[in-house]
């Protein structure tokens, strides 16, 4: 199905090993295929999953390749704020960042190695590159709907309900419900609502 | 699994399929029989995808113990007439090479699929090996899907191809195909696949000197039969601008091919080139590549890898007597790592002189800290390394193999200063050892042990040499995802495989200093490295501990305590410097054990016992 260019749409995620970066990138994928638009998804598993970074990527209406380069993405979501700042040169000049702001400071920062960056340089950073930057406590949520890894729905919840992307919250709702486990349903339809009422704040 | 789409699912459904997943669906779709494998990234989603549908009982699957025996047991059922498919990553081909090459002479008339996955970026491998040389080198048609739709249309096509030439097939992706998503289009599955029934016919299939000169022949043979039929394939496609006739043209195959169509998209050219994409690769379609070429003053190769496409083409240029220029690899599309949109983009519009619409790169924000793969909090590996860096320190080298605990090589743990390829810490160490008369210190993981370990143990006792051997058991395959191996405990084996005793094969294979301990037990761990650091010969220490993923995910072990700081200070500082657990942070000045990440190994309080103590959960 050949999509016209204004649709077109190139999303990069960016989290760390064990968060269930995948996971969020598999749901937002089977939201856009409900609400009709194609999808391409590319992932990365193996050793890059051993509690390092974990990026992925979904490319929307018609775009081939799996895998994105810095200046290419429309939209980052960043579900831990080092990793936003580590992966802000893959945004585009004006494009969509939605990023947790509940740090995981990997071991060099526990180790006394390195400072972590203060949330007002990962803040300042992103207002460089970005036309649009929402930052959100998704662990906190997280933990408020129900499990910590929903706290990735949050985000994806919000930065759908901000209209991010070229389909509704309704398409992620119907995503949640097709493709998530029974168990892992409540708290993510609860994180759905969170994220909802966080983008309307 | 009666309800998994990709087994139930129907000719008309559309599915969002991993790459990976996709070939299994292709497979089923062409009837495969036996499934053979050795799992390693980013081959591995194929065979567990495989093992999640095995009880439709339409095809038998095995985990075997390394490439060339998965090659050998897929190769033997293909003789037998079953439609056979072997996976593995690229490297693996290169341990199961003996077989493919004179497979390919005998033939595999049930037919064979060959599934190597390469790795360009290196993203999970030790290196980015291009094995579309093998199918050249063998003689394996070879198909390269760029999608995932394609990735289930060529396996297919490949089991039909395989079974028509009664020749193997390679089915060559990369990581990025074998990991993307997309929505692929399903067919019918055959009621059931029929075998070819085998005929005594040595003069075929005992490659003694006579027959094997004939084979070579014959082989040669159904390469052009294969390069007839890719003549006519689908999966080679001609793109000619509506209404244009540009005489600037682009080649691609692979997953170029897709970066080559988003930047012509991206940079607006579409209507500047002609486009020749090639997914069936090998034989090379020369008849297609011939007439795409006549309409040509210029053509770009695009490729991933080496320049193989590159120099075929023009070789034909040459042989033909055309007059096209052939660009390709250059210092911006090089031999290194993997294309983007971008690149592809920046390399159209040097080839078109245009200007180039992509921005130019902004650097990485600098001096971030570094969040590098490591060894999981409560990873038994760690607990060993420790006790090895308290017993040895800097005076043995440390000799490395292919698993998780690779990851050994990072400060602070540093016991990995040398690895090969699969079961080399033995073999290189010993060799190692023989030269520089140094101690050698190695470490191999169980179901690397089985791989490709046992033979270089029993050269190190047949030989006499002088190392130090820790075999790593966690019970399963980590890095890849917990396959089964033969170390494995019988109960998660269950029917379908047997146990076997690692213990026993070391005392089998003539090992007399030899000690098994529990990984996380501290001082019994370093007892034994005591022991064995003044002595001679060939050591094995066996320190087992389950995987904790393993442990957690799929043995269902309750966590009942964790690690808590007991007391601030210089102990507690140590501990974190030595041991560096991913599950210590600090609490402003303070450190601290995250409870979300402690997983109670307790290791760190035995290596300090007044710093942390135990908290029940």
């Amino acid at each position: 199905m050949q999509q016209s260019k204004q649709q077109r749409q190139r999303i990069y995620f960016t989290g760390v090993g064990g968060q269930g970066t995948l996971t969020a990138t598999d749901l937002l994928a089977q939201a856009a295929i409900i609400a009709g638009i194609d999808a391409v998804a590319g992932e990365v598993h193996g050793m890059a999953q051993r509690g390092g970074v974990v990026e992925s990527f979904l490319l929307l209406g018609g775009w081939r390749s799996p895998r994105l380069d810095h200046g290419e993405a429309d939209v980052l979501l960043g579900f831990e704020p080092l990793e936003t700042l580590r992966g802000l040169p893959y945004l585009r000049s004006g494009g969509i960042v939605f990023s947790s702001s509940d740090p995981l400071p990997p071991l060099a920062v526990s180790l006394g190695q390195v400072p972590y960056p203060t949330t007002q340089a990962v803040e300042d950073a992103a207002k460089k590159v970005a036309g649009q930057i929402r930052f959100i406590p998704c662990r906190t949520l997280g933990l408020e709907a129900g499990a910590l890894p929903s706290g990735n729905t949050v985000l994806l919840a919000a930065a759908c309900a901000a209209h991010a992307f070229p389909f509704e919250v309704d398409a992620l709702e119907a995503a949640i419900k097709t493709r998530l486990p029974q168990k892992l349903q409540a708290s993510n339809l609860k994180a759905l609502e969170l994220g909802k009422a966080f983008a309307a704040s | 699994m009666e309800t998994d789409p990709l087994f139930a699912g129907g000719k008309g459904e559309r599915h969002l399929l991993l790459g990976n997943e996709a070939i299994v669906r292709g497979a089923i779709e062409a009837g495969v029989q036996v499934v053979t494998c050795y799992p390693g990234t980013p081959s591995s989603e194929v065979p567990d995808t495989f093992a999640r549908l095995r009880r439709c009982g339409r095809f038998s699957l095995e985990y075997s113990v390394n490439e060339k025996v998965a090659f050998e047991v897929a190769a033997g059922a293909a003789l037998g007439g079953a439609a056979s498919l072997v996976t593995m990553k690229h490297v693996g081909l290169n341990v199961a090479a003996d077989p493919m090459f004179t497979a390919a002479y005998i033939g595999t008339p049930g037919g064979l699929v060959v599934l190597t996955a390469d790795d360009p970026g290196c993203h999970s491998s030790q290196n980015e090996q291009d094995n579309r040389n093998y199918a050249r080198a063998a003689g394996l048609p070879c198909l390269e899907p760029a999608s995932a739709l394609e990735a289930k249309e060529m396996t297919r096509a490949a089991f039909l191809l395989s079974r028509r030439l009664q020749q193997p097939v390679m089915l060559r992706t990369t990581t990025r195909v074998s990991h993307m998503r997309g929505v692929v289009d399903f067919d019918d599955i055959p009621s059931a696949t029929t075998s070819v029934p085998f005929n005594r016919e040595p003069g075929r299939f005992v490659p003694v000197p006579a027959v094997a000169l004939r084979r070579h022949k014959a082989l040669v043979q159904n390469m052009e039969k294969a390069r007839d039929a890719f003549e006519e394939s689908p999966f080679i496609q001609e793109r000619i601008p509506q209404g244009k006739s540009p005489k600037l043209g682009v080649i691609a195959s692979g997953v170029a091919r897709n970066y080559l169509a988003d930047a012509l998209v991206a940079g607006d050219i579409e209507d500047s080139v002609r486009i020749l994409e090639l997914g069936a690769t090998w034989p090379l379609p020369e008849k297609r590549i011939r007439s795409f070429l006549a309409s040509c003053d210029r053509v770009l190769v695009l490729e991933e890898g080496d320049p193989i496409l590159e120099r075929d083409v023009r070789a034909l240029c040459q042989r033909e007597g055309l007059p096209v220029s052939v660009e390709g690899k250059d210092e911006g599309v090089t031999v290194f790592g993997e294309y983007s949109t971008s690149l592809v983009l920046r390399r159209l519009a040097a080839f078109l002189n245009v200007p180039c619409p992509v921005e130019a790169p902004r650097p990485p924000i600098p001096d971030l800290p570094g969040r590098p793969p490591n060894l999981c909090p409560g990873c038994s590996h760690r607990a060993v390394y420790l006790a090895a860096r308290r017993v040895f320190g800097d005076e043995p080298v440390y000799s490395s193999d292919i698993g998780c605990y690779t990851l050994g090589l990072l400060p602070p743990l540093r016991t990995a200063d040398f690895l090969v390829c699969m079961g080399s810490s033995i073999t290189a160490g010993c060799g190692f050892a023989k030269a520089s008369n140094r101690p050698v210190v190695a470490f191999i993981g169980d179901s690397t042990f089985f791989h490709s370990g046992m033979t270089g143990l029993a050269n190190a006792v047949f030989n006499r040499h002088n190392i130090i051997l820790v075999i790593l058991d966690n019970g399963t395959t980590a890095m890849t995802g917990h396959q089964p191996n033969p170390g494995m405990d019988q109960n998660m084996l269950g029917d379908a495989a047997v146990h076997l005793d690692i213990e026993a094969v070391v005392k089998g294979l003539g090992v007399t200093q030899l000690r098994k301990v529990k990984a996380y037990n501290l001082k019994a761990v370093t007892e034994a490295l005591e022991a064995f650091k003044n002595a001679e010969g060939v050591r094995v220490l066996i320190a087992t501990e389950p995987c904790v993923l393993y442990a957690r995910r799929t043995l269902k072990k309750r966590q009942a305590a964790m690690a808590v700081v007991a007391k601030q200070g210089a102990e507690a500082d140590a501990c974190l410097k030595e041991l560096a657990c991913p599950a210590f942070c600090r609490d402003g000045e303070n450190l601290a054990v995250d409870a979300t990440l402690c997983s109670g190994c307790m290791v760190c309080l035995q290596a300090a016992p007044t710093a942390f103590k135990t908290q029940a959960l």
